[in-house]
């Protein structure tokens, strides 16, 4: 029981950094039926800039005394930069191409995630970054589990992050327009809605997320490297699929069920570990074959936000 | 018509500068990873060799050479990119190959090398197959896993009296070999092998199976990955998820990185790596060399070793034809910054594995294999 327990904690980790970042690509596709493959270069760019920020705040000595308002400037700091990244790369290599065929978007989005992450590369280097601090080592024991602190701040900031989502998306006038662009581009437009400024903001919001997400990753695994928003980013795309693309609760839905996956392949399937990736997909695969829009995928086709 | 005598010119001009520049460089390759997970030791191993052709120079260089210089190529630790780089180097009309570092990648690329007879030296490669195929120019500076495997084993039942051990690879073909070497051993030695897990290159989540580990408590985790990256992630969470097991990691995970990264949650972890003695002048001589790349890595000392015996090798042959340089490496009988060379008849060079552990930050030496003694 307590290392069903254990592992259910590991899988609700993973899957809340899986959510936050497919959160990205599903807020995106749902505006304007795009898949961002540099998503996940956004995602490693926030991990870096946490380094970054958090490797300054140590020098300075600010990290012995107030680690928690460290995190959270880092944090806000990195998000910030990355929602300006997003929105650069919206400007630059999918508006101009906002009314050409979604193939050529779509090639767009690959050669700017290439783009992206050779950039990392070439200014951030070959190696690993370590995290500068051991936030992550500390814990409390629950009965005979063993619960970390960053596993703690991971599930709050995920839950948190989400219910201001949702509160933007439903009670505020930005995201009101966002539902309504989402809906008709060209009806919204013609009623008052600067759809460009919706889009840009969406693309800043998910970036925001996936920022958060890459900080979250580097803390909690204790280190950051230039390729890392490869794989995560891939298997967020398959969580936002799997809930349904376009639908942010299946986003949140799809990244829990992809980690959940991986981490109990791992603990109950002989040689799981191996093949966990496979499950993932495999689930992946399943679902859509019997429900072809995903999880929360409604059968409609302008897909909501 | 004028465009294609312009054309025409220009050409010729090319082939007569590539005509007339006579061959005075000798040109030596290096074959490992440049990027990607691997980059680390990769580029130690390239730094190795300029270290070692900044030594040859100040000893007065190579007769009938202006200049030496190294084409480092990237294998990726991949073998389909070790081919493309190794059939890079055999255009280029090198002699020899320092590398590489994965063995998955030294395989193939040997094959093709040795096709053209061109000598390989590989300062990192320790699966005991790249000796064993009877490839004619195939040399080796590191040790051999079927011996790193008995030294590990060995400190396990003499040294840390375990009983259980759990062992956990990353599927390559170093790392597995090793483990399964390992697990042999083990039973064999009356160990019981609770489990033999893998995980894949490039996770970063461990906590499933170190959870199992958790829950298995073995007397020892036998820890067998082909990186200081993966070594240092899967440090922190073993010692987030309470692992009390003794760690006993390999020559892989061994690097100055994975103090870097894991910082105290590597303290206390037990590695399997060759006997160097930091003290002899060999050594110093070395590390004054390789000063301007920064602190020597895992494999610095080997690729260093390597080269540097390919280039006298050169030297003393007067030739660069293989079997003549190949005489000369034979005859060495040479003390090195890492090792006492002396090739066996395979192209071996002999394995001198000891127990090191990570104390403060530093790697000490441990345990010594061949008399049971502490350092």
């Amino acid at each position: 029981m307590d290392y069903f327990l254990q592992q259910l904690i590991n899988g609700l980790t993973l899957g809340g950094v899986y959510a936050l970042v497919a959160l990205g690509y599903t807020m995106v596709y749902g505006i304007i039926q795009l898949i961002n493959f540099a998503h996940g270069e956004i995602f490693a760019a926030g991990g870096y800039m946490g380094v970054i920020l958090l490797s300054f705040l140590a020098a300075n000595g600010l990290m012995e005394t107030s680690p928690w308002l460290c995190l959270g400037i880092s944090l806000a700091l990195a998000m910030g930069y990355c929602a300006m990244l997003a929105m650069a790369v919206e400007k630059v290599a999918y508006k101009p191409l906002r009314n050409s065929s979604r193939l050529s978007v779509l090639l767009s989005a690959l050669g700017m995630s290439i783009f992206l992450q050779n950039g990392l590369m070439l200014t951030q280097g070959v190696y690993d970054k370590a995290y500068p601090i051991a936030f992550t080592s500390g814990g409390f024991d629950l009965g005979s589990l063993h619960i970390n602190y960053m596993q703690v701040i991971i599930l709050s900031l995920t839950a948190g992050l989400l219910i201001a989502l949702n509160t933007l998306v439903f009670k505020t006038r930005i995201g009101r327009a966002m539902r309504a662009t989402a809906q008709d581009k060209v009806m919204a437009a013609l009623v008052g809605i600067n759809s460009n400024r919706v889009i840009a903001t969406t693309f800043a919001i998910g970036a925001g997320l996936a920022a958060a997400a890459g900080i979250m990753v580097g803390l909690y695994y204790g280190s950051v490297r230039y390729d890392m928003g490869f794989v995560p980013g891939i298997k967020a795309f398959a969580a936002a699929v799997l809930g349904g693309i376009g639908n942010i609760t299946g986003a949140m839905i799809g990244g829990l069920i992809i980690g959940m996956v991986e981490i109990f392949a791992a603990a109950y399937i002989p040689h799981g570990g191996e093949y966990k990736d496979v499950f993932a997909f495999v689930i992946l695969i399943l679902v859509l074959y019997f429900m072809p829009t995903g999880i929360m995928g409604e059968n409609v086709d302008d897909t909501r936000v | 018509m004028k465009r294609i005598l312009c054309l025409t010119l220009t050409l010729g001009l090319l082939f007569a500068f590539t005509a007339g520049a006579k061959a005075e460089v000798l040109k030596i390759g290096s074959l490992s990873p440049l990027t990607g997970p691997y980059a680390a030791d990769g580029n130690d191993i390239a730094n190795g060799v300029r270290a070692a052709i900044k030594v040859i120079k100040d000893e007065g260089g190579i007769e009938g050479y202006e200049d030496i210089v190294v084409l480092a190529q990237d294998s990726a630790c991949d073998p389909r990119q070790a081919m493309a780089a190794a059939n890079k180097l055999i255009n280029e009309g090198v002699p020899g190959v320092i590398g590489a570092y994965c063995s998955s990648a030294t395989m193939p690329s040997s094959e093709a090398l040795m096709e053209e007879d061109i000598i390989m030296i590989t300062p990192a490669s320790t699966n005991e197959k790249i000796t064993e195929r009877g490839l004619e120019y195939m040399f080796r500076m590191c040790g051999r896993d079927d011996d790193q495997s008995k030294a590990a084993v060995k400190f396990m039942t003499d040294h840390l009296d375990a009983k259980t051990i759990f062992i956990v690879d990353d599927k390559t073909t170093y790392s597995q070999g090793l483990a399964d070497n390992v697990r042999k051993l083990a039973e064999e030695a009356g160990l019981e092998v609770i489990a033999h897990d893998h995980v894949n290159q490039g996770d970063k989540d461990f906590s499933a199976v170190l959870t199992k580990i958790k829950r298995a408590n073995p007397d020892v985790f036998y820890m067998s990955l082909q990186n200081s990256s993966s070594g240092a992630l899967m440090l922190i969470q073993a010692r987030r998820a309470g692992i009390e097991a003794a760690i006993v990691a390999q020559d892989a995970v061994y690097h100055p990185q994975l103090i870097q990264n894991a910082k105290e949650a590597a303290d206390g972890v037990y590695l399997t790596f060759g006997f160097i003695d930091e003290e002899k002048p060999a050594f110093k001589k070395f590390k004054d060399a390789y000063a301007e790349f920064g602190e020597p890595g895992a494999y610095s000392g080997y690729s260093y070793d390597a080269a540097y015996i390919l280039l006298s090798a050169i030297k003393n042959a007067g030739t660069t034809d293989a079997a003549a340089v190949k005489a000369e490496i034979m005859k060495m009988d040479y003390e090195g910054a890492t090792k006492h060379v002396k090739f066996m008849e395979n192209g071996d060079s002999g394995s001198n594995y000891v127990i090191r552990v990570i104390k403060d930050g530093e790697y000490v030496n441990y345990w010594d294999p061949n008399t049971g003694e502490l350092y």
